[in-house]
C-alpha cells in the first residue's frame, strides 16, 4: 500500500475493517511519515478530548425543562377550548344572521352621518361598477335604482373580517344599502330584521349580495330588480351561446 | 414511567455534551444555549422516533445539527461546506490560530471551517463513530473520514506540528 493519509486517520479512529487495518499497520511499519501522522493525530485526539467548553449557565437545564412543558396545568384544557372558540367565531362570522346584523349596523352607521361617507359619487352604475372593478370587486349587476331610490355612490366598509363593497341608494328620506359580501355566507335564513332594518341576503350571479333598508318595499323592489336583471342577462348569454 | 419522565431520564443527562458541541458550532454561549433549548424541544417532540438502545447522544446531535442548519437557513447564510476529496488543494491554516503561536487549541478549533470543525468535534470531543457522524451530518462515511482528516491536518498545522 502506498501512503494514504485519510486511511491513516481512519486507522487512528479504529474505523477500518480488520483486513484494511492490517494493511495500514503493515504500511506504517515501513513508512515514517505515516507513522508520524498517526502519532500526531493520537496526540491531538488526546488533547481535544480534554478540551472542555465553558459550562453552560446554571439556568440552562431549567430553561430546557420549562420549554418541554410550556403550558402546564390549565393549558391542557385551555388550548382545546381556545381552539374551539376560534372555530366557533369563524363559523359564526359566516352565518347569515351575523352577517345580516353587521350589514344592518353598517347601513345605520353610514346613513346616520351628516354626509354620506362615499368614496365615489355617481348615479351611473357603469361608473360605480368600473370603480369597484378597479378595486378588485366584480358586481354582476348594479341597478340604477328602484322604488324611487337612486344610486348615489359607493365605498368599501370593513366589517369585522371582511372588506365589503357598500353601494348607497337614496330617495327622499328613504335609504337602501346594497352590499357585495366576499366569501361564503352560510344561510340559515335569508330574510332578517336586525336592528329594526329589513335585510335580505341573496346570491346574484355567483356573488353574495346583501340588501338593507328601513322599508320592506325598498328591499323587495331591489330584490326584484336584481333577479330580473340577472335572469335577463343569463337569458341573453344563453341565447348568445346558442 | 411517562414519556416525559423517560425523556428526562435518557436525554437530559446529555445536556452538557450537546451544549459543548453547540458551543463549538456557534462560537458563543448565547447562541449555544438557544441551539440546545431548540434541540431538546425538537427531540422531545420526536422522542417516539428514537430507537431505544441506540446511541441517544448521536441522535441528539443529529437534531442539533438540523437545528443549526435551519438557523443558518433562516439567517440566509449557509454553513461553510468545504468538500475536499483526497488530494484536494490544502486549505491555508487558520490565521487566528497561527497568530496565537499554535498554543491555543480552542482557538484553533474555533477557527476551522465549519464542516471540518463539526466533524472533528463529533469525533474527538464527542467520541461518535464514523457511522454515527455520517448519520448526524447526512453524508457518506468517506466524507466523514475526509473531513476529520482535513480538520486534524489543519489543526496540526495551526498548532505547529512537524508537517501538514
Amino acid at each position: 500500500m502506498s501512503c494514504d493519509a485519510e486511511r491513516v486517520t481512519a486507522y487512528v479512529d479504529e474505523a477500518l475493517a480488520p483486513a484494511e487495518r492490517a494493511e495500514v499497520e503493515a504500511h506504517l511499519a515501513g513508512c515514517r511519515e505515516c507513522r508520524d501522522q498517526a502519532d500526531e493525530e493520537r496526540d491531538l485526539r488526546g488533547r481535544l478530548r480534554a478540551l472542555a467548553a465553558p459550562p453552560p449557565s446554571p439556568q440552562l437545564e431549567a430553561r430546557v425543562r420549562r420549554s418541554l412543558r410550556p403550558r402546564p396545568g390549565a393549558a391542557r384544557w385551555l388550548l382545546p377550548l381556545a381552539a374551539g372558540l376560534v372555530v366557533l367565531v369563524a363559523w359564526g362570522r359566516g352565518a347569515s344572521p351575523f352577517v345580516a346584523w353587521e350589514l344592518s349596523r353598517d347601513h345605520d352607521h353610514c346613513f346616520g352621518q351628516r354626509r354620506l361617507p362615499a368614496r365615489v359619487w355617481s348615479s351611473d352604475p357603469s361608473r360605480i361598477s368600473a370603480w369597484l372593478e378597479g378595486q378588485g370587486t366584480t358586481v354582476p349587476v348594479i341597478p340604477d335604482g328602484a322604488a324611487g331610490l337612486e344610486l348615489v355612490g359607493a365605498r368599501y366598509c370593513t366589517l369585522l373580517d371582511r372588506t365589503v363593497a357598500h353601494l348607497y341608494y337614496t330617495g327622499g328620506d328613504k335609504h337602501l344599502s346594497l352590499f357585495v359580501v366576499p366569501g361564503p355566507v352560510r344561510s340559515t335564513s335569508r330574510e332578517m330584521r336586525p336592528r329594526g332594518n329589513f335585510v335580505r341576503l341573496m346570491r346574484v350571479g355567483g356573488t353574495e349580495v346583501g340588501l338593507v333598508s328601513e322599508e320592506e318595499e325598498s328591499v323587495d323592489a331591489f330584490e326584484r330588480a336584481l333577479s330580473t336583471t340577472v335572469a335577463r342577462e343569463a337569458g341573453t348569454s344563453f341565447a348568445a351561446a346558442r | 414511567m411517562t414519556r416525559e419522565q423517560r425523556f428526562e431520564a435518557e436525554a437530559l443527562p446529555h445536556l452538557k455534551a450537546i451544549y459543548g458541541t453547540a458551543y463549538r458550532m456557534s462560537g458563543n454561549p448565547h447562541d449555544a444555549e438557544d441551539l440546545v433549548q431548540e434541540t431538546f424541544l425538537r427531540a422531545y417532540r420526536a422522542f417516539d422516533r428514537y430507537t431505544p438502545g441506540t446511541n441517544i447522544r448521536a441522535w441528539l446531535h443529529t437534531i442539533l445539527y438540523r437545528v443549526r442548519t435551519d438557523a443558518f437557513r433562516r439567517s440566509r447564510r449557509s454553513p461553510q461546506t468545504v468538500e475536499l476529496a483526497g488530494d484536494g488543494p490544502a486549505v491555508p491554516p487558520p490565521q487566528d490560530a497561527l497568530a496565537a503561536g499554535g498554543e491555543d487549541l480552542a482557538r484553533a478549533v474555533d477557527a476551522l471551517p465549519e464542516a471540518f470543525r463539526v466533524a472533528v468535534v463529533l469525533r474527538d470531543l464527542q467520541d461518535l463513530t464514523y457511522e454515527e457522524i455520517a448519520g448526524v451530518l447526512g453524508v457518506p462515511i468517506g466524507t466523514v473520514m475526509s473531513r476529520i482528516h482535513r480538520g486534524r491536518a489543519l489543526l496540526r498545522a495551526a498548532l505547529g506540528g512537524r508537517k501538514r
